[in-house]
């Protein structure tokens, strides 16, 4: 299975992935590419493990089986000093932010440059200004994150996470609990990061509209299994009905919308017996 | 009784499995704590928070405490007409004993709760789980400071401890019970022994610092990630580190104390 951009070597590559856990199959022997320079977004129903599958590339959890390699390394087999190493070159934005809510907005972007660098405070200065200038919170450098709106904390975790200019960009769920402007904001910023600093993203998301409009390239995740693919127009015009009623957000289709339960006439009948 | 046995079994394998992932990681902490003494003001805002805020709890307990052993020990000192030695009997009892012990379970209720909670909530807000994709170990970096913090923090309140509370047993001692000044130093100073004494409880309080912050920095490592779960982890945290304190003294005392 390979992307249309496969001129190119793709950055991420996952073969034959596999990942249980509480005994059920969250990732059922799935492949996929991630193209070097592009956007690629997941995209899923809840519940379908595409956060897990960030923390897989990521390296914080173990496939049962499968290769994730990134850049030609496989994950699962670094060391751990060998896997920070890999970590240093890749940012990873996660739903919360996860800023440190005891440093101010500055420190947490200055957080990875003094953990891993011994820059002058100068430099770092600068670099954290232009980050945070990249994301429009340079005003917003003396604030503690607990003043901060969603939107506005994830745009600094943004600047964080490119602070140590990375190679690629895991996004998760970016665009979940977002008003229309920061929606569009965060929209804007992750395509112009993109085209800006020359990275790879990858996007997991199920807001449709948002996500196609950015992304080149689509992969659709339900029940462990990879059941569509494409760019957005062709994932648009697919005549699957698991990908039309997911992609158009239809109530009713292949996923129903009753959870599965016994005859509905019977259950009242008993219900009535009984009582 | 098919069921009861299950659930022991399940309940002791459980317990196995925490106390080795316990061990695990404070291994892992302690590989952390050459780094924490490179970068010395991680240490320096830890030793404030966990410890220079707990002074004035402890102190003020340990006035009252020797307080209190002031009065009880002369209303029986002093039907043998022994109240002199109420200086010895207010030293040793704290030295030994309730200096290390009773600071310990303070200890546990204002430092280590908190470094549960922190460190849990750090959890449940994916700070750790972002700090690790950042390639910054949590351990070392947010662990391996407060670990050391309570080892180091705990023997100096132990210390404040029995030296405030001999200040309260001299004042209600001599100041409003008329024991005699001079013999209630001079005693003091001549059966207090620095191996046996207070070498003694120094260690004992080394020990306690370990053994409760640890227990604390583990179970909020170790917390379910939700509100419910730091919760649980911040009252186990409090609950454990009192039964380990008191077990641990009861072993310690034995064996330096015990007869040889």
């Amino acid at each position: 299975m390979t992307s249309p951009f496969s001129d190119q070597s793709a950055l991420v590559s996952i073969r034959n992935l596999t990942f249980t856990r509480g005994g059920r199959k969250i990732f059922d022997d799935i492949s996929l590419d991630i193209s070097r320079g592009k956007i690629t977004a997941i995209m899923g129903p809840s519940g379908t493990g595409k956060t897990t599958l960030l923390k897989l590339i990521g390296g914080q959890l173990r496939p049962d089986s499968g290769v994730v390699q990134v850049d030609g390394i496989d994950v699962h087999r670094l060391s751990l000093g060998d896997l920070y190493e890999l970590r240093k070159r890749m940012g990873m934005l996660f739903q919360s932010g996860a800023l440190l809510t005891d440093l101010s907005v500055y420190e947490n972007v200055a957080f990875p440059l003094r953990e891993h660098t011994r820059l002058p405070e100068s430099m770092i200065r600068s670099v954290v200004l232009m980050k945070l200038q990249a994301v429009g919170l340079r005003g917003a450098r003396d604030l503690m994150p607990g003043q901060l709106s969603g939107g506005m904390a994830r745009r600094v975790a943004l600047a964080r996470a490119i602070v140590l200019d990375p190679m690629i960009i895991l996004y998760d769920e970016p665009f979940t609990g977002q008003d229309p402007i920061s929606m569009g904001v965060l929209v804007q910023l992750i395509q112009d990061l993109n085209r800006g600093l020359g990275l790879t993203s990858v996007v997991v998301s199920h807001d449709v509209r948002e996500t196609a409009s950015i992304a080149d390239y689509i992969y659709l995740i339900s029940d462990g299994k990879i059941v569509g693919q494409g760019t957005p127009e062709e994932v648009d015009r697919s005549d699957s009905p698991w990908v039309r009623q997911f992609m158009h957000g239809l109530p009713d289709g292949p996923v129903h919308f009753h959870y599965p339960a016994v005859d509905y006439a019977s259950d009242l009948l008993e219900t009535a017996v009984s009582g | 009784m098919v069921t009861a046995l299950q659930w022991l079994g399940q309940w002791a394998m459980g317990a196995v499995h925490k106390l080795g992932r316990a061990h695990l990681f404070a291994l892992h902490a302690l590989s952390g704590f050459p780094q924490v003494l490179v970068r010395f003001p991680l240490l320096v805002v830890q030793v404030y928070s966990v410890g220079v805020l707990s002074i004035l709890l402890v102190a003020i307990s340990g006035l009252f405490v020797g307080m209190v052993l002031g009065l009880q020990g002369y209303n029986v000192l002093s039907d043998f007409g022994a109240e002199e030695s109420l200086g010895v009997m207010v030293a040793a009892s704290l030295v030994r004993e309730l200096g290390p012990v009773v600071t310990a379970l303070l200890f546990a209720g204002r430092a280590g709760s908190a470094l549960t909670a922190e460190i849990g909530l750090m959890k449940a807000t994916e700070q750790l789980a972002g700090m690790e994709m950042m390639a910054v170990d949590p351990v070392k970096r947010i662990v391996a400071p407060r670990f050391l913090a309570g080892i180091v923090s705990m023997p100096l309140l132990a210390a404040m401890f029995s030296i405030i509370g001999v200040l309260g047993g001299y004042f209600v001692g001599v100041g409003l019970l008329g024991v005699d000044e001079g013999a209630f130093r001079s005693q003091m100073q001549a059966k207090i022994d620095f191996h046996e004494d207070i070498v003694n409880g120094v260690i004992k309080s080394l020990v306690f610092g370990v053994i409760v912050t640890w227990i604390a920095v583990f179970e909020g490592y170790d917390a379910v990630p939700t509100s419910e779960g730091v919760s649980r982890a911040t009252t186990r945290s409090v609950v454990y580190s009192a039964f380990a304190v008191l077990g641990w003294d009861f072993v310690l005392t034995a064996l330096m104390f015990g007869k040889d």
